[in-house]
């Protein structure tokens, strides 16, 4: 399958270097945060789902004992309607400020609308009570398909549908629309001799973090502005608080604290400014913590969808033409991630003849944000599930089917892209061989599922630099928020350089001022980008070190090698020195050694897998098990095997969650009812067995140690593969999410 | 959460004539807090004063003897559900107590509390809503959301009650202590709870300067199998989309007895005596269990998005009394 290399440090297991401050509490989160003199900020939040602001009138709060400031979104710096440079693309600065502070309109339940700073958290609270808004209530939109017709309630008036570049004369709630295409889709399908066209639903789902959103913010006096938080990305808070408060990005420092899961929910900001603004005025730092409410009601969780696919294949299996309409509520504001799912929904297949379609639909809720491959589960649930439907109807087994068209090096996917070197097949390989394919299902209302997904990670900046200590060891400075381990398989990466253990590496997540840029954690990027920075800024160590034992040995400096830690003279003198030894003497050699690396690498090579899960369902009360679940993937390399299988059991339990239980529930006034972890059921061990995480590797040429993001695309199967299951389990196709136990008893004919 | 003071309570005769101060809502008293605090800090209930019931001495065992089971109010939920003489002879009970929430509920969460905790409907806890249940006009579970309401029993306020632990109490027969300022009473607990259209506002027939300080549970006869089911979304913590806590008395299939009680569909722990009916002196088989439980839902009534409850609780049924005459 690939070369095997052998690594000292790569592959192994080391204890994480942030392990113990974890276990023993000692790391500090930012609802930890303190400093003297802080006041506490409580954000008040609109009851409607959809109304005008009429008018606000903050001065009962202000005139409250213990209250220092109150902010609306007047203390924004007015928000022309031009567009915000965040790194990843434009985005409109009026919705990007709207959505922090209400200014003529609340969109969702739960929109900030005006935040107070006071002496204690309970007097903020209290505050909040004492400012009066005059809302004119107007009819809420909860649902893309209501939200597209044309006498559906608008949500902005100066909303234009911009659709294959062009742009709409009246104002719509469809925000975009866009279609790639290959091949013929008419003669592909007249070739098919089984066409299946379903449609499903999706409902609107949240990440689920347990650590609720929080920032304490200070200015000083030279307008020095400094807030500390938890986040995904220290740089992309920096950009987002340069264009919303409209501040020089040099006068911002932020202060990433350990952050206690985002899963994409905590790339944009909602209290960060709100917490800068506080500050400015009452000149004083500021915290705002959200509560658990907040959290689901007033940030982005993942679109609900509707989806159309449809799917053609000759009697021998040949896929030979796929369309699908994907529409995705954007939340109150554009920006789904249809574009992401569109590139999903058809990727693991070599189709000749596609066409899909992509619709982002503003409705009245919170505005959407990334979810672990956003917007792939959506779509991978509608196509998983008719490509089983299409083996069933052709007698072919589900894993052949997907043998047989699986796409490989070379082949193009519809939205342009060419696979380089990819491991889709060996993942099927993988499930295939696996005990659990191959063990007896049959048992009367068991059943078996499979699944596949596409997620294509991603590159985007990181820096690094490492500062040799005169012990050997070495300090690893990055600008990566730690979510899952990568302060570990980072770490590593260097180590294997350097020809060090891993714990002889020390790696520290800094703030703005003190690395160069990078990009979040996100994308599934960390362990590939930051980690190819800090591979790279190893060699650069290894290299200034060669210089300094060419000092030693008087000896020219290409006559020095390294290999296993030990550097040695070669062409001559018989000279040889360790890491550690050398790393003592840098002071007498010319002075401390940095190295340093910045790195924007390309070839993030994108990551598949295949999950096989036994269900049993429970025919009276129409709850579904998971017996048995396996997910296969391709890693690349999995640097530290404990974190990458951690990355996949975690991501197929948020699938299995997604797939069975979790779902905001609106009521028609657009008021989300169950917005607690009580109401919003999220699984517990209780629901799962043992996840059986199968790594692949098949290196990823875009990556010294072939290294593939893994953390997004195990969450993209769950949903299809369970749904699979039961129809192998009861013969009943779900094509709602979530399949609960009201839905199953229903679709099984039992109501 | 709105600022009160608190009181360690010292005795029962000190905590009733606090309470005889006020009506409802103004003292209130806490022992585990579980359901409490979180009505507290969403501004459900703003009490003046809480009077911490932990402090009083005496109210927190279990002693079982040849009569039956006297469980003081204050006993937590873990310790019911581990007791090694329940879990044998008062199955249902232990089985129930073991159902609710999670390990850390449980071993703070009381019987008291347990019995006397609030509804989870989602318009009675959001506290921008004016309910039928909080002094207002409707119950907009009617013509709202009414996926975790009521089947039976609803009118006019359709919440369900939340308790695990009562229906098995009342499949027990069991009864419970009452102190109020005129001394101590005991009712059934079939009995203390009440359904809303005798008392929309309450679930209970405590009055509120009286407190529940002990249930007595007769032992039942040796022959008698008894067991709970919960069906609930996920593992823990849930509550019962439905349940059934049913204690029968068999010979071999025959059941000679059968006591049938429902939780999570009404706004009372809910007694099947359609079920009981169709099951007492009956040789249980897959007919007769089937019909048991298509008798036990034949005069429910869901609302609009609760119709699947029906076909739940009448299925639960059938697989209670199929499992009682199992080995």
């Amino acid at each position: 399958m690939s070369e095997k290399k052998e690594y000292k440090v790569i592959g192994t297991r080391p204890i994480r270097h942030d392990g113990v401050d974890k276990v023993t509490g000692r790391a500090i989160y930012g609802a930890d945060f303190q400093i003297t003199g802080l006041l506490h900020g409580r954000v008040l939040r609109s009851p409607h789902a959809h109304a005008r602001i009429v008018s606000i009138d903050t001065s009962r709060a202000e005139a409250h004992p213990g209250v220092k400031g109150v902010v609306t979104a007047e203390d924004l710096p007015a928000a022309e309607d031009k567009m915000a440079d965040l790194g990843e693309g434009a985005v409109s600065l009026k919705y990007l400020c709207d959505n922090i502070l209400a200014s003529d309109k609340a969109l969702y339940k739960g929109h900030a609308i005006a935040a107070v700073a006071a002496t204690s958290p309970h007097i903020a609270e209290e505050a909040c009570e004492l400012i009066d808004v005059e809302y004119e209530v107007l009819p809420p939109v909860l649902e893309v398909r209501q939200a597209m017709e044309s006498d559906a309630p608008i949500l902005h008036e100066n909303l234009r549908t911009s659709s294959l570049g062009e742009t709409g004369d009246k104002p719509s709630n469809i925000a975009s629309h866009f279609q790639h295409k290959k091949g013929d889709i008419d003669k592909g399908f007249d070739e098919a001799d089984v066409i299946i066209e379903r449609e499903f639903v999706t409902g609107t789902v949240h990440q689920g973090y347990i650590e609720p959103h929080n920032a304490t913010a200070l200015y000083n006096p030279d307008g020095q502005l400094t807030v500390w938080c938890s986040t995904q990305g220290a740089f992309t808070v920096r950009e987002q608080l340069a264009e919303i408060l409209q501040y020089p990005i040099s006068k911002i420092k932020v202060v990433p604290l350990e952050i206690g899961g985002g899963f994409g929910g905590k790339i944009n900001v909602y209290v960060k400014p709100v917490a800068a603004l506080l500050a400015k005025k009452t000149g004083k730092p500021v915290k705002v913590l959200m509560n658990r409410a907040d959290v689901f009601e007033g940030t982005g969780p993942t679109p609900a969808s509707y989806i159309t696919i449809k799917m053609g294949a000759t009697n021998d299996g040949k896929i030979t033409a796929a369309q699908t309409s994907l529409v995705f509520e954007a939340g109150a504001y554009p920006g789904s991630p249809v574009g992401a799912g569109a590139m999903c929904v058809f990727a693991p297949y070599n189709i000749e003849n596609v066409v899909i379609d992509g619709y982002d639909v503003v409705v009245n809720k919170p505005k959407t944000a990334p979810y672990r491959a956003p917007g792939a589960t959506n779509a991978a649930f509608g196509t998983e599930t008719v490509v089983d439907e299409l083996a069933e109807k052709l007698n072919i087994d589900p894993l052949e089917i997907r043998l047989m068209n699986g796409a490989k090096e070379g082949d193009r996917r519809a939205d342009g892209p060419v696979y380089p070197r990819i491991g889709f097949i060996e993942t099927l390989e993988a499930a295939k061989e696996h005990p659990h394919y191959a063990s007896p299902n049959g048992k009367k209302y068991h059943g078996r599922g499979i699944a596949s997904g596409f997620w294509f990670n991603i590159g985007l900046e990181s820096s690094v630099t490492i500062n040799v200590n005169p012990d050997g060891t070495v300090n690893l400075v990055e600008g990566s928020t730690d979510i899952g381990g990568t302060r570990a398989s980072i770490a590593m990466q260097a180590a294997e350089v350097l020809g060090i253990p891993a714990e002889s590496v020390n790696p520290t997540v800094v703030d703005t001022n003190s690395i160069g840029y990078t990009a979040v954690t996100g994308g599934s990027r960390t362990t590939y980008a930051t980690g190819y920075a800090a591979y790279e800024a190893a060699q650069d160590v290894v290299q200034q070190m060669k210089a300094r034992a060419a000092k030693l040995w008087d000896v020219d400096e290409d006559n020095v090698q390294f290999a296993d830690g030990e550097f040695s003279s070669i062409n001559g003198k018989e000279e040889q020195i360790s890491f550690r030894d050398l790393s003592a003497r840098l002071g007498e050699t010319g002075g401390p050694v940095i190295g340093r690396a910045t790195m924007n690498p390309a070839g993030a090579g994108g990551a598949f897998a295949t999950h096989v899960v036994d269900v049993e369902v429970d025919v009276d009360t129409g709850k579904v098990e998971i017996l048995r679940y396996t997910a296969t993937q391709d890693a690349g390399k999995a640097i530290h095997p404990s974190y990458v299988e951690g990355q996949i059991q975690g991501g197929v339990v948020q699938g299995i969650g997604w797939a069975l239980n979790e779902e905001y529930i609106y009521n028609d006034e657009g008021e989300m009812t169950n917005a607690s972890f009580l109401d919003y059921r999220m699984p517990t061990c209780l629901d799962l067995p043992m996840i059986d995480a199968v790594i692949v590797e098949v290196p990823n040429p875009g990556h010294p140690y072939g290294v593939r993001g893994v953390g997004e695309v195990p969450i993209v199967p769950p949903p299809a593969a369970i749904a699979n299951a039961i129809y192998d389990a009861v013969g009943i196709r779900m094509t709602e999410l979530p399949m609960s136990p009201d839905r199953l008893l229903k679709a099984m004919g039992k109501i | 959460m709105e600022k009160f003071s608190y009181v360690n309570a010292t005795s029962l005769k000190q905590v009733t004539s606090l309470l005889s101060d006020s009506g409802w809502g103004e003292i209130m008293m806490i022992a585990g807090g579980t359901d409490l605090l979180a009505e507290l800090k969403e501004y459900i209930e703003t009490p003046k004063t809480l009077i911490n019931l932990k402090t009083l001495p005496g109210m927190d065992s279990i002693s079982a003897d040849a009569s039956g089971l006297k469980i003081g109010a204050l006993t937590t939920v873990a310790e019911i559900a581990m007791h090694p003489t329940i879990q044998h002879h008062y199955t249902v009970l232990a089985q129930a107590a073991a159902s609710v929430a999670t390990p850390q509920i449980r071993n703070v969460g009381t019987l008291g509390g347990n019995l006397c905790q609030r509804p989870r409907c989602w318009y009675y806890r959001d506290e921008t809503v004016s309910c039928l249940k909080k002094g207002g006009d409707l119950c907009y579970a009617v013509e709202g959301l009414s996926k975790y309401h009521a089947i039976f029993g609803g009118d006019p306020v359709y919440i369900v009650h939340p308790s695990d632990i009562a229906p098995a109490l009342i499949a027990l027969n069991a009864s419970i202590k009452i102190v109020g300022p005129e001394g101590e009473k005991t009712i059934k607990v079939e009995e203390f709870f009440t359904l809303p259209a005798a008392n929309p506002f309450r679930e209970n027939v405590l009055e509120p300067n009286e407190i529940v300080v002990e249930v007595h549970v007769p032992k039942p006869n040796p022959n008698t199998k008894s067991l709970y089911l919960k069906a609930r979304e996920k593992g823990a913590p849930d509550f019962a989309l439905a349940s059934v806590a049913g204690v029968f008395e068999v010979m071999g299939r025959t059941c000679q007895a059968a006591s049938i009680v429902l939780g999570g569909v009404a706004p009372a722990p809910w007694r099947s005596t359609d079920a009981e009916t169709a099951l007492t002196g009956k040789m249980i088989n897959d007919s007769v269990s089937a019909k048991a439980g298509e008798e036990a839902v034949k005069n429910a009534q869901p609302l609009n998005d609760n119709e699947y409850k029906v076909t739940l609780t009448q299925n639960l049924i059938s697989r209670a009394a199929m499992m009682a005459v199992s080995k």
